[in-house]
């Protein structure tokens, strides 16, 4: 038995959700928000390991929940917890570290500025960066973005300087300005959404130092959770059902439009709600799956899918990091800033976001973000132990847990370009369920190689800064990773519809009131974190939609 | 302790079963990913866990003996056999070690919790075949053997083959004595913060972070549940 329809239906409430939520709630249309994982407090945020990031606190268990992943369309499928984000309201934003950078403009028109690369499906944008740009700035805002806009040659037009003064930083971050310096590289402050300053009834940092993996106790952190949703609820007209796991997407069959979202309660009863505008949200991966799950007789290959492209071109992060030791008892004499204690480098190089020219074999490059390891022992003991024949245990064990005492770890991590190739997709596997019975998400890899020669040499600029800094150790961890938390590509925007999912509106070009605003519209991954742009995009979603609502369409 | 029944196949055996694809044994996966702190699940779900194994009955693997327990998970026999494993993880020297940060007691209380369900019906065999295999090696059983003799059976289950069941019972050996070790001290383990002190993690307790009184990591974990707010 249906319930009553409302306005907007929303499935997800993190980055791409909670921002179409509070501008419909203000605009004065009826929200249901379906949140598939609980409603957290901010004094359920407690730092403890265990909870936070070993156990299904965020995300879900591989055998309840898994996805499927394989590196490549020739190898075998494996179970993983992989390319999941916190499963929660406020989703990914609640356990993210909160690097906020912006896209620049040369990532909205790629293919036009560098030509097309073989084996590579890269499209421009049918929006350019001018038209983002206000909403970057209202996105920045909203979630209290604290940093310092310094000019520099790589620097993206904008207006204003962040809302928030940046966080107070470690010594070692003018030792790495120095450093770059000498190298003739343009270090510059990594913008936060983390308040720095009592902001919009949240609290301000306390340098806690457990952001990343953890929501924040305080509110500080910019989570959709702390920022959006609580004034999304206030307008009355947005209601958050959490614990909600959406099934399918209905359509109806006469019109062909989207009619409702069918989902599991928090009791596992089946409940419809029926809506006039149906927007999708649960990261790439997700909402894919969601749509591939929602068959019909005009969608038979799952919704808005008649020309295939739901799931293909799969975008993640190119990943790659190296990580600097210093030993504290030997260097502290030469190296004074080593024992001092705060949390926070904030240091990003983007000298190589875009090369002029091809002599390192690649044009489109991508950041590199800088700071202290994460804090968590377990984590750090585990990689200590490892297994099989270089595992160790015993003294030999202790001695490592010992050297880490007195060890500072100073690693970059890099955030490159992810081109979209034909084998790196998302599909359904009917053959592997998840606890509710609902067939999961199947994800193949298979990266273009020149993602593997940009990380590369990324990561080797970074081992340049850190090397010069003298460090004890210098210890490559990888240049062929990918984020799997950062995700888009699955449901790509596009002026034409036999070659993109969804129109500039981010509305389904087969579906005239469907919509899909996390990361999977984009047709280029840019070469940052992306959770700022979600957000922004998202809010310039809803802009269009609540005027083409007050006039009646959809 | 009775009498071991002879063993079917010569050394080296495998008598725990191998891994087909069942991520609640790897624990050890860490791909090349970028949330620096690790979400790394471990341990086993609750879905196909049948009631009746779910209590506080201690698991006997068939082992002929009695079912005299003053734990949670373990028999008297296997908790003594875990316990002197997860000293030889991490062994008392200058520093503190396992048994003084109450790592026995982390194991035996986390895998009562529903997120360990698989973990337990694959980690408590596994003592017992570590026992059996000191026996087999030394005529003596793991927990009395020495020092040198644990840390050469130890060291047969780590280096056996990726995917047999020794090597998934070593792993799941070394990360729960980490975690034991490691984690929030309202656990059981990590007593004294014993743990942390040794690897200068003072981070939790000198801001607002410390978890607020009253606060126990165990009653957390389990009001988790599998998430769908039914139950499994």
């Amino acid at each position: 038995m249906p319930m009553d329809a409302v306005d907007v239906v929303i499935v997800g409430s993190g980055a791409g959700g909670a921002p179409m939520a509070l501008e419909l709630g203000k605009a004065g249309f009826k929200v249901v928000v379906l949140e598939k994982g609980p409603w957290y407090k901010q004094d359920e945020f407690v730092h403890d390991e265990i909870l936070n990031s070993r156990r299904n606190f965020f995300m879900p268990l591989p055998w309840d929940e898994p996805h499927l992943w394989r590196a490549g369309p020739d190898k075998p499928f494996s179970r993983t917890n992989e390319a999941w984000t916190a499963n929660c309201v406020g989703g990914g934003t609640v356990h993210m570290s909160g690097f906020f950078y912006r896209l620049k403009p040369i990532d909205f028109r790629l293919k036009s500025e560098l030509g097309a690369i073989k084996g590579a499906n890269i499209a421009d944008w049918p929006i350019s960066y001018d038209e983002l740009e206000p909403f970057y700035e209202r996105a920045e805002e909203e979630l209290g973005v604290s940093g310092n806009a310094v000019p520099h040659p790589f620097l993206e037009p904008r207006k204003k300087n962040y809302p928030l003064p940046p966080l107070a930083e470690h010594p070692v971050s003018l030792e790495i300005d120095k450093v770059c310096k000498s190298l003739g590289f343009h270090s510059i402050p990594t913008a936060r959404a983390i308040a720095t300053t009592p902001y919009k009834g949240r609290g301000t940092c306390v340098y806690c130092t457990l952001c990343g993996s953890y929501g924040c106790e305080t509110g500080a952190k910019g989570s959709t959770l702390a920022a959006l949703i609580p004034q999304a609820v206030a307008t009355g007209n947005v209601e958050v059902r959490p614990r909600c796991m959406a099934v399918e997407v209905t359509v109806d069959e006469k019109s062909g439009n989207a009619k409702s979202v069918v989902y599991l309660d928090p009791e596992g009863v089946r409940q419809e709600q029926p809506a006039k505008v149906i927007v999708v949200s649960a990261t790439a991966v997700e909402s894919a799956r969601l749509l591939l799950n929602s068959q019909s007789k005009r969608f038979p290959k799952g919704l808005a899918n008649n020309n295939g492209l739901v799931g293909k071109n799969l975008l993640f992060s190119s990943f790659g990091q190296s990580k600097a030791t210093f030993r504290v008892s030997k260097q502290k004499g030469t190296h004074p800033w080593l024992e001092a204690v705060a949390p926070f480098v904030n240091r990003s190089l983007q000298d190589f976001y875009v090369m002029p020219d091809e002599r390192f074999g690649f044009r489109k490059g991508g950041t590199l973000g800088f700071m202290w390891a994460h804090p968590n022992p377990i984590f750090a003991a585990v990689g200590m132990a490892r297994k099989g024949e270089p595992g160790i245990f015993g003294k030999a064990l202790k001695d490592k847990l010992r050297e880490y005492r007195d060890s500072r770890i100073l690693e970059f991590e890099i955030y490159g370009e992810f081109l979209p190739t034909d084998d790196t997709t998302v599909a359904v596997d009917s053959n592997v369920k998840d606890k509710y019975g609902l067939p999961v998400a199947a994800i193949t890899i298979k990266r273009h190689p020149l993602d593997l020669v940009m990380t590369r040499f990324l990561v080797e600029r970074g081992e340049e800064v850190l090397a010069a800094m003298k460090p004890d150790r210098l210890d490559r961890v990888g240049t062929a990773g990918e984020t799997a938390i950062l995700q888009g590509g699955t449901c790509r925007f596009g002026k034409d519809e036999l070659t993109s999912v969804l129109n500039k509106d981010c509305r389904a070009h087969q579906v005239k009131n469907l919509y899909v605003v996390d990361g999977s519209f984009m047709p280029t991954s840019g070469a940052v974190p992306i959770t700022l742009t979600i957000v922004a995009n998202s809010f310039r979603v809803a802009k269009g939609l609540v005027e083409r609502m007050k006039k009646g369409g959809t | 302790m009775a009498r071991q029944p002879p063993d079917a196949t010569p050394e080296p055996s495998s008598e725990l079963p191998p891994d087909a694809d069942d991520p609640s044994r790897r624990v050890f996966v860490q791909r090349l990913t970028f949330m620096g702190g690790g979400v790394v699940l471990l341990g086993g779900g609750c879905k196909e866990a049948p009631k009746a194994d779910a209590g506080a009955a201690p698991v006997t693997a068939n082992r002929p003996q009695a079912l005299t327990t003053s734990h949670l998970t373990f028999t008297n026999e296997d908790f003594a056999v875990m316990a002197a494993a997860c000293e030889r993880v991490l062994p008392k020297d200058e520093d503190p070690g396992a048994l003084d940060a109450n790592v026995p007691e982390y194991v035996d209380r986390i895998l009562q919790t529903p997120q360990l369900e698989n973990m337990k019906r694959n980690f408590v065999p596994g003592v017992a075949a570590l026992d059996r295999r000191c026996q087999r090696m030394f005529k003596v059983g793991f927990a009395q053997a020495t020092a040198e003799q644990q840390d050469e059976v130890l060291t047969i289950f780590k280096n056996s083959p990726e995917t047999s069941g020794e090597a998934r019972w070593y792993e799941m050996l070394v990360v729960l004595t980490l975690e034991g070790f490691l984690g929030d001290p309202t656990y059981g383990g990590n007593k004294g913060r014993v743990g942390w002190q040794l690897v200068g993690f003072t981070l939790v307790g000198d801001k607002t972070a410390d978890p607020s009184k009253g606060y126990d990591g165990s009653k957390a974990l389990m009001g988790l549940r599998c998430g769908t707010g039914k139950g499994c």
